[in-house]
């Protein structure tokens, strides 16, 4: 498999006025191959959005790269990318579908209009060829009626086709990457499973990779084929799914899985992870779990374990999992 | 749509009408003096007194005189002026151009550059020139009308001698002058009162447009665009000003009644012969049909814009159309 | 924002001392000593703003000019605040004819702009004594402040500790005075604030145009007026009004913004 996406040392910091500046995302590296569907998971807080927006540099006008940051796509450099650049491969080479469609929609446009627009941006093609192409994404995306909804406007229609007029406008460019972040959050339950489903097919069928952001284990299983867990802006697991949900090896993702409720536990009560997760400017030393870690040893409070492979295509970055605790 | 605007259509008609009424009862029902225009200096016999009286009707009951009043005005009669001696509506006739035409230059100054400088304080926040720009809103607020359009008074015409400071054209402008002398005259005059009625009322859309503006420049679907590939122009024209458009189309309704206020004092200071001086000036010599005349006038040309503004905002947001 | 408080309350003290001390330290305003002589000094020692055309004290006009314009716009405001909050508070608390009708009465209010009021009022009256434009400016300005009140009793009538009270058995009348009135304070105390600004301000234009304060009361708009006819000579007579009409506006709405800030922390 070709590697499409290369990330390195990914460090995205924000400087402060009167202190040390913050740094939610501290060293992230991982790569995504052509078709593949990588889920990264973690909790409110961890980073993730900000290395999903940090792709196709759409971070915050005040955030900084770290100097030795690689963001590769296929040849590309978009680390060091020119603005317009950056403005070819957005929507072209890779979208993104953001977590809230009622917001994420102009309202006062239509939404055939905003499918439109992502088309002509990247093609010049008519106004008539751009709507005809903006009702066929509409249909792909199995919405009803297409050629009537593409003149709606978007508080006419429902959350889930809301969501669906935003994976239309993002696959419009025909993208080789698809970032979601947490495209079924807003969503309810019944609608969640038919937009995975939907993100499923379409991926097969147009070889589109897919990083999927959320904080949801239960939407990973059975469609991704690798997770990183991701815990307070660094990765602390990476496995194929079948490895992780096997034989889970940081205390922490073993502590996710054990706080899930199931449905044949009948009368214990959860088991939560003891304590909070920190904010960004008062992270732990060493590793950064080790205030809540039911195994730490003294090593992991002063060094950080780096990434290491436990097994075939599984790594964790742990001193205990990987046998190294002293 | 169209039923709406009916009810909305009938609901202005009905306040309009009801503020004439208040407007005129008022003035009828108060204590004064109403035939001190008419004698001015003068003493007047007795006999002089009953024949003022019987022709200007001053003695009648309240109701009749609103009757009567009423009944004419729906002939498009709005009386008599007493100093002037012709009919209020031609006196209207008279002087209604030089404020539609100050009025309308600064509308449509203060909603193109007032929206344009707002947008644009919004899009650069931390400029040197955004902060300065905040300031200068706050001096302009600070700071009357009349007050500003003195100190231009004194800096430009007095201190400086370069513009005009009174009136509407040059009346020692020979008659065959060639029409671009005209007009350049016609431009010196104009470019102090207006340049005092924009500053008095340009505030209002400049903050409303800036307040908007930066709510919709932070709003989520602008960096969805930007994940599509759309282009930094495209951006602002369609997902920044576009939807910040809404909110501003309202305040028309309350930009209406400042513009009345600033025309009566500003075009008192530039003694720009229009409505607003007007109505001063009946006041002054208590020419009370001329002031109820213009006063209605003003009246209705408020009414009808708020309700303009209303019908604007239904076109202007899309959420509001559907049933 | 504490800066620009910190200026407003700056500029609020400056204008009391003004009023308050200034007619005591300053001459007459009306007297004219030597109209030969005397006129139209630039300021100096004995005349510290200098003297106008009919050889008066500028300052003493200031001062004086400041005791009336502040005078007039308080009670403009208190009257205009006091009949306001009564019909709003009726119309928001009466349902049915009443208070559809005295809602009307509102929009009515609304729909006359506050000067076309104000000049009607004047050319049927004929000259207006200083405290009777000082009533009628605050007859012209309920409106506002009845809106005000009117939509904060709506609101707080659906407020929990309101149905608290009906269902206690009290009467409409009272939970609308004891309960509701004390809720509608804070939005009309800024509103109050800010409308002194506009009062000034009107009380100062109507001079601008010889309609405001009688003649020979001193009066900063009044001042400019006269300013007009020997504005090359001495603009210093346009400068000390304008000012001083800057500075009492600007304090009441500093500090009507400070308010708001306080009182109605949610409000844009």
């Amino acid at each position: 498999m070709t590697t499409l996406l290369e990330v390195q040392n990914l460090r995205i910091s924000f400087p402060r006025r009167d202190a040390a500046p913050l740094i939610p995302v501290d060293d992230v590296s991982f790569q995504i191959a052509a078709g593949e569907l990588v889920a990264l998971v973690g909790e409110s807080g961890c980073g993730k959005t900000l290395t999903g927006l940090a792709m196709p540099r759409l971070l915050p006008v005040n955030a900084r790269l770290g100097t030795d940051t690689v963001i590769r796509l296929g040849e590309t450099d978009l680390a060091h990318a020119s603005d317009s650049t950056l403005r070819s491969i957005r929507g072209r080479r890779i979208a993104m579908v953001f977590q809230d469609p009622m917001s994420s929609l102009n309202p006062v446009m239509r939404v055939g209009a905003q499918i439109a627009e992502a088309v002509t941006a990247h093609a010049r093609i008519g106004r008539a060829e751009a709507r005809a192409r903006a009702i066929a994404l509409l249909t792909e995306v199995g919405i009803a009626d297409p050629s009537t909804r593409v003149d709606a406007y978007p508080h006419q229609l429902s959350g889930g086709m809301r969501q669906r007029v935003m994976l239309a406008i993002a696959l419009a460019g025909e993208p080789e990457l698809l970032i979601a972040d947490e495209p079924t959050t807003a969503l309810d339950v019944t609608v969640q499973a038919q937009m995975l489903e939907l993100l499923d097919t379409l991926r097969q069928k147009r070889g589109m990779a897919v990083l999927l952001i959320t904080h949801d284990l239960g939407i990973v299983a059975g469609r991704a084929d690798r997770v990183l867990v991701m815990y307070a802006g660094r990765i602390v697991e990476c496995a194929t799914t079948a490895a992780l949900f096997a034989a889970p090896a940081h205390p922490y993702t073993q502590g996710l899985f054990a706080s899930i409720p199931r449905l044949e536990n009948t009368a214990s009560r959860l088991t939560p992870i003891p304590g909070t997760v920190p904010p960004p400017d008062q992270w732990p030393s060493g590793c950064r779990f080790h205030p809540r870690c039911p195994v730490a040893v003294s090593r992991c409070r002063t060094e950080r374990p780096p990434l290491e492979p436990i097994g075939a295509g599984h790594d964790v970055a742990c001193w205990v999992a990987s046998g190294a605790a002293q | 749509m169209t039923g709406w605007l009916l009810r909305r259509g009938a609901d202005a008609l009905l306040t309009a009408l009801l503020a004439a009424v208040a407007l005129v009862a008022l003035v009828h029902a108060l204590p004064g003096d109403p035939l001190a225009a008419v004698l001015g200096e003068h003493s007047a016999t007795p006999e002089q007194l009953a024949a003022l009286t019987a022709r200007w009707g001053t003695n009648r009951a309240l109701l009749p005189k609103l009757a009567d009043y009423f009944t004419a005005l729906a002939h498009g009669d709005l009386g008599f002026s007493m100093t002037r001696e012709i009919p209020v509506t031609s006196v209207l006739r008279e002087r209604l151009g030089p404020t539609l035409l100050l009025g309308s230059l600064t509308l449509l100054i203060d909603f193109t550059l007032g929206l344009a400088l707002g947008l644009w304080a919004a899009l650069h926040p931390d400029s040197w020139r955004a902060r300065a720009l905040g300031a200068v809103t706050i001096v302009g607020y600070a700071i009357p009308s009349f007050v500003a359009g003195m100190l231009l008074v004194w800096l430009f015409g007095i201190r400086l001698a370069w513009l005009p400071v009174a009136g509407f054209r040059d009346v020692l402008l020979p008659i065959d002058s060639g029409s671009g002398a005209v007009f350049l005259d016609r431009l010196r005059h104009l470019i102090l009162p207006l340049t005092t009625m924009v500053l008095a009322t340009i505030a209002v859309p400049l903050r409303q447009q800036r307040a908007a503006a930066l709510t919709v420049v932070a709003a989520p679907w602008v960096r969805a665009a930007r994940a599509r590939g759309v282009s930094p122009a495209a951006i602002a024209w369609r997902h920044c000003w576009r939807p910040a458009l809404t909110p501003i189309v309202t305040l028309f309704g309350l930009w209406l009644p400042m513009l009345v206020a600033g025309a009566v004092f500003i075009e008192g200071l530039f003694s720009w012969p229009g409505l607003g001086s007007l109505i001063a000036e009946a006041t002054t010599t208590r020419d009370v049909p001329l002031v109820v005349g213009a006063g209605l006038l003003l009246v209705a040309a408020v009414q009808l814009g708020s309700l303009l503004a209303d019908v604007l905002y239904r076109v202007v947001d899309p959420a509001q159309r559907t049933p | 924002m504490r800066g620009y408080t910190r200026l407003g309350l700056g500029l609020l003290v400056a204008m009391a001392l003004l009023a308050v001390v200034g007619p005591w330290i300053a001459g007459s305003p009306y007297s004219q000593p030597d109209l030969l002589r005397d006129a139209l000094l630039p300021p100096s020692g004995a005349h510290w703003f200098g003297t106008d055309q009919f050889a008066r004290d500028v300052f003493a006009r200031l001062a004086w000019g400041a005791r009336n314009s502040l005078a007039v716009a308080t009670i403009a405001v208190a009257v205009a605040t006091t009949v306001g909050a009564m019909v709003g508070l009726a119309a928001g608390g009466r349902d049915g004819i009443l208070g559809g009708m005295l809602r009307r009465l509102i929009d009515v209010g609304l729909a006359l702009p506050r000067i076309i009021v104000l000049l009607v009022l004047i050319a049927a009256i004929g000259r207006l004594s200083t405290l009777q434009l000082a009533l009628v400016i605050g007859l012209t300005g309920w409106s506002g402040i009845a809106r005000l009140v009117r939509g904060e009793t709506l609101r707080l009538r659906h407020a929990p500790y309101v149905i608290a009270a009906r269902a206690l058995g009290a009467r409409p009348a009272r939970v609308l005075w004891r309960d509701i009135f004390p809720g509608t304070l804070a939005p009309v105390l800024v509103a109050a604030t800010l409308g002194i600004a506009d009062a000034i301000l009107l009380e100062a234009g109507l001079s601008f145009i010889g309609l405001g304060l009688p003649l020979p009361e001193p009066s900063w708009g009044g001042m400019m007026l006269e300013a007009r006819e020997v504005l090359g000579q001495a603009p210093w007579l346009l400068f000390f009004p304008a000012a001083a009409l800057v500075a009492a506006t600007s304090a009441a709405t500093l500090l009507g913004d400070a308010l708001r800030r306080t009182l109605q922390p949610d409000s844009r």
